[in-house]
């Protein structure tokens, strides 16, 4: 047996002996097994809570009496984000989003109701999912078991008798490297389980489950790299396990807060006030469908009229106040959607920003490839917004065309008793509205968004190694 | 007190004291910074409303004044409320960042628009904020930690222990001495920053001791887990690891462990079946009578009773009548649902008893104004302001008085206050 393997061994039988070391780890098995359990749990209760909800809002939505097309516009829809399979792993921000929208004419809605202005306050202390158990608590283990690898052979000076007995210096760096390894092998392993298990679930997908195991495998191996080159950096066991939760610290817990802190500083947002005051006052310079005199309305009824070759709204083939109607959508709707264009842009500016500071913690980039990868990221919602708009577009235009072509202008202006029941519209139409079917990126996209935390995660790699070879040539030198 | 300057001469010729000292006043000052100007952001906005306010109600005015209908007023005016951030806000931001402060509401259902939030970035509310009391609750105990850990076992490993046991003064007063300066350094590495920000924020003074107070008492529990630890007689590192891993346990598992529980233990009825079951009931309404609608809303209303009976065209009292009765209809699953959100909310508070990192943090929320409480006042304050807005707008419609450019300066203002 060579002698890295010997030395690995008998650090191992060290680590068995430590009662301390073994409860850690036993505790830490147990909690990743809590966490894929109850976060696994967790995602399906919402999937189905989520899709129950949405269920019955489409079944409501067709079964609605015979109508005029515009109250249809203004009951609207309700739409749910679903969650994908992977969000039982990371469910990244969904707790922080709302996950249900109200979609109707003329307005853009938030999505509310999210987890976080539903749970008490302990939800801010973090979620217990298999993402946060690797990220933050795993390394912190491994720190506890590995601090003293290279440092108490030092201390103590076993690590002189070593290199007599003709251990060489990389044996002795190589067989504590693969038993702390190996430990952290086994502190990953459920979290990783629990992912293949999850990938089983319809929908799952391969090469962003592959970019997770990735990611997660090469920041656990970073930090069992690190803890090794800290270890004998140090002179003795105390410096090294100061010095290590100091930088754990650091990058999982300070960083990641301050670096939030700093972004939404550093680049404001607009609120809902500003951004719906300055939507209704560009609306407004576009044209007022309310203003009789407006010009852009006048030019567009005149452009309606000689398009049909009439000289009056009455003699039009089409009902005048749906076409109205769709103008006025499209009016609004291309004004939502740069205002909301100019809101992402600037939080993906804060992210970016997140993202640079990422850079000294490996543990933010981690975070964002995790969560790339799973969906479950602000782009993730981005995509349930971007896609909810043009469904509530979609739709609105389609009620309002149905408005311009089934209900005739005399009824649509007519005020008798009788006209509610001839401006209505026959209900079968409501059954035949296509429902809301999120469409959830490919795989590709999903692993292409997260590598470049995997990058980063991978450079730190590359550093640690060379920091390692650095330390190993140095072992025992300068005492 | 020769001693104790003795004592801190001893304790600063320590690198990792001096550094830790230092480390923790900058980290304090530096989430004092972040916390008031994120405070004086939300303070900007606040103050940015009128001017935002004053263009686009001037505008709604030009359009109404055409018809002076009192109930296109009441559709098309957006009224602002907003929940200023009290003095404290700063130290403990609490639910500031993902509640929303500003909310604009219409005379219409209010069910449907009171849940809204926001705009923020998901992405920057996950990890928290940078706020004193992040710093408190999770990083001041690992300071603690750090200058505690070796207290006893220090001496101990340097072989000094007996010679300072058997010292005048030494042993046990001699613990109790280190101890003390240990604990007051700490805390003045958080309190003199604080007291700083306090002051110029001018904060009352009573929540200042009560704040002080609570990071005394907070620091003084870790302390004596650190001298709990030390009774086992292990080696430094042994007790810096045991402590560690208490931090980690206290601060970090069990909160997360505790919110799962919680949340399966006290399931809420879920706020999005309060507005699909408003939705319904609002939109009801054009399919049935407006007979019957005006007869629920007059039953429950009867101070508009008297108004005249509908016509065969649009009138917005029905309109805003068949959206109040939507409320209505909805009351009993709003109070389920408050009743749920607070059980949660007792619930976490009750943990904070048992974990004082808890505790400390709801603490610090509940006297800086920034918790569930808090959220939910606001929520009462705007219910009141658009009880008020419904009587004021009601108060043409159903005489049918014409509402002009001059009625929109007697609309009802939000005063913050309750009324």
């Amino acid at each position: 047996m060579s002698t890295a393997w010997l030395i690995a061994r008998d650090e191992l039988r060290m680590m068995v002996r430590n009662r301390l070391a073994m409860i850690g780890m036993g505790l830490l098995l147990l909690l990743t097994l809590t966490a894929v359990v109850s976060a696994w749990a967790h995602q399906r209760g919402i999937a189905e809570l989520r899709a129950r909800h949405a269920q019955a809002a489409e079944a409501a939505f067709d079964a609605q009496p015979d109508r005029h097309p515009h109250r249809m516009v203004h009951y609207g829809t309700f739409i749910f984000r679903p969650l994908g399979p992977l969000a039982a792993f990371d469910p990244g921000v969904d707790a922080f989003t709302g996950n249900s929208m109200f979609l109707e004419g003329h307005r853009q809605n938030t999505a509310n109701f999210g987890d976080v202005r539903q749970s008490s306050l302990l939800i801010r202390f973090g979620q217990l999912t298999p993402a946060f158990v690797l990220q933050v608590i795993a390394p912190l283990l491994l720190i506890f078991l590995g601090y003293g690898v290279l440092a108490r052979e030092t201390e103590q000076g076993t690590l002189r008798v070593l290199m007599l007995q003709g251990a060489r210096r990389w044996q002795v760096v190589g067989g504590k490297l693969l038993a702390l390894g190996l430990v952290a092998l086994i502190a990953g392993a459920p979290a990783m389980i629990g992912l293949v298990a999850m990938a089983r679930q319809p929908g799952a997908l391969t090469l962003p489950m592959l970019a997770i195991a990735a990611g997660y495998a090469a920041y656990l191996a970073l930090w069992t790299i690190l803890i090794v080159v800290v270890s004998g950096f140090v002179r003795r066991g105390r410096d090294a396990l100061l010095a290590l939760t100091a930088l754990w610290t650091v990058s999982t817990i300070l960083l990641p807060r301050a670096a939030a802190d700093l972004a939404s500083a550093a680049v404001p947002l607009a609120n809902r006030l500003q951004s719906d005051v300055a939507i209704a006052r560009d609306l407004r310079a576009m044209g007022d469908s309310h203003n009789p005199d407006d010009p852009h309305f006048a030019a567009f009824k005149q452009s309606v009229l000689d398009r049909h070759g009439v000289s009056r709204v009455e003699d039009l083939p089409l009902n005048y106040k749906g076409i109205v109607a769709i103008e006025g959508e499209r009016m609004t709707s291309s004004l939502f959607n740069r205002y909301a264009a100019a809101s992402h842009a600037a939080q993906a500016r804060q992210n970016a920003y997140v993202d640079r500071i990422g850079l000294l913690s490996p543990a933010i980039a981690l975070r964002s490839l995790s969560m790339a990868a799973a969906g479950t990221d602000l782009e993730g919602h981005r995509r349930f917004l971007d896609q909810a708009e043009a469904y509530r577009y979609a739709l609105v235009q389609r009620l309002n065309a149905m408005q311009a072509q089934a209900v005739r202008f005399a009824d649509d202006t007519a005020t008798d008793a009788d006209a509610d029941r001839r401006k209505r519209v026959s209900a079968s139409h409501w059954q035949a509205a296509p429902d809301f079917r999120f469409v959830a990126p490919d795989g590709a996209t999903l692993a292409g968004a997260a590598l470049p935390g995997l990058a980063v995660v991978l450079g730190w790699l590359v550093l640690a190694l060379a920091a390692l070879g650095l330390v190993t040539r140095r072992l025992g030198a300068r005492r | 007190m020769i001693l104790l300057a003795h004592e801190l001469r001893l304790l600063l010729r320590q690198r990792l004291s001096v550094m830790a000292l230092a480390l923790l006043a900058t980290l304090s000052a530096a989430s004092l910074i972040l916390g008031m100007s994120e405070v004086q952001r939300q303070r900007d906005a606040i103050a940015a409303i009128p001017a935002a306010q004053a263009e686009d109600i001037a505008a709604v005015a030009d359009y109404v004044d055409r018809t002076k209908d009192a109930g296109s007023a009441a559709y098309y005016s957006f009224h602002p409320t907003w929940d200023a951030p009290s003095a404290l806000a700063f130290a403990a931001l609490g639910m500031r960042d993902v509640s929303p402060y500003i909310l604009r509401v219409r005379a219409l259902g209010l069910e449907a628009q009171i849940y809204d939030g926001d705009t923020f970035n998901p992405e920057l509310a996950l990890p928290g904020r940078f706020d004193f009391a992040f710093v408190l609750v999770f990083l001041a105990p690992l300071f603690v930690i750090a200058l505690f850990h070796d207290l006893v076992s220090g001496e101990r490993e340097a072989g000094r222990q007996r010679t300072l046991d058997a010292l005048p003064r030494g042993g046990r007063s001699l613990w109790r001495r280190r101890s003390a300066l240990r604990l007051s350094l700490l805390w003045a590495a958080l309190a003199l920053p604080f007291m700083l920000a306090a002051a110029w924020e001018q904060v009352a003074v009573g929540a200042i001791l009560a704040v002080l107070a609570v990071a005394m008492a907070y620091l003084l529990f870790w302390a004596g887990v650190a001298a709990l630890v030390s009774r086992l007689r292990c080696s430094s590192v042994t007790n810096a690891a045991v402590l560690a891993s208490a931090w980690l346990l206290l601060v970090l598992i069990v909160p997360t462990l505790a919110n799962v529980a919680i949340n399966a233990a006290l399931p809420i009825d879920q706020g999005a079946e309060i507005a699909l079951a408003h939705r319904e009931e609002v939109n009801r309404a054009w399919d049935i009578p407006r007979e019957d609608t005006m007869r629920r809303f007059y039953a429950r209303h009867p101070e508009w009773s008297p108004s005249a009976p509908l016509g065969p065209e649009f009138h917005y009292k029905w309109y805003l009548a068949f959206h109040q009765n939507g409320d209505e209809s909805v009351a009993g699953r709003v109070r389920a649902y408050r009743a749920g959100l607070e059980a949660r909310d007792a619930a976490a508070r009750a943990t904070g008893w048992i974990l004082p990192s808890v505790g400390v943090q709801a603490l610090l929320m509940r006297l800086a104004q920034t918790d569930l409480a808090a959220q939910l006042r606001y929520q009462d304050r705007i219910r009141s302001f658009h009880r008020r807005l419904r009587t004021f707008y009601y108060g043409y419609l159903f005489t049918d008085r014409p509402f002009d450019r001059t009625d929109f300066d007697r609309a009802p203002r939000f005063g913050g206050d309750i009324s």
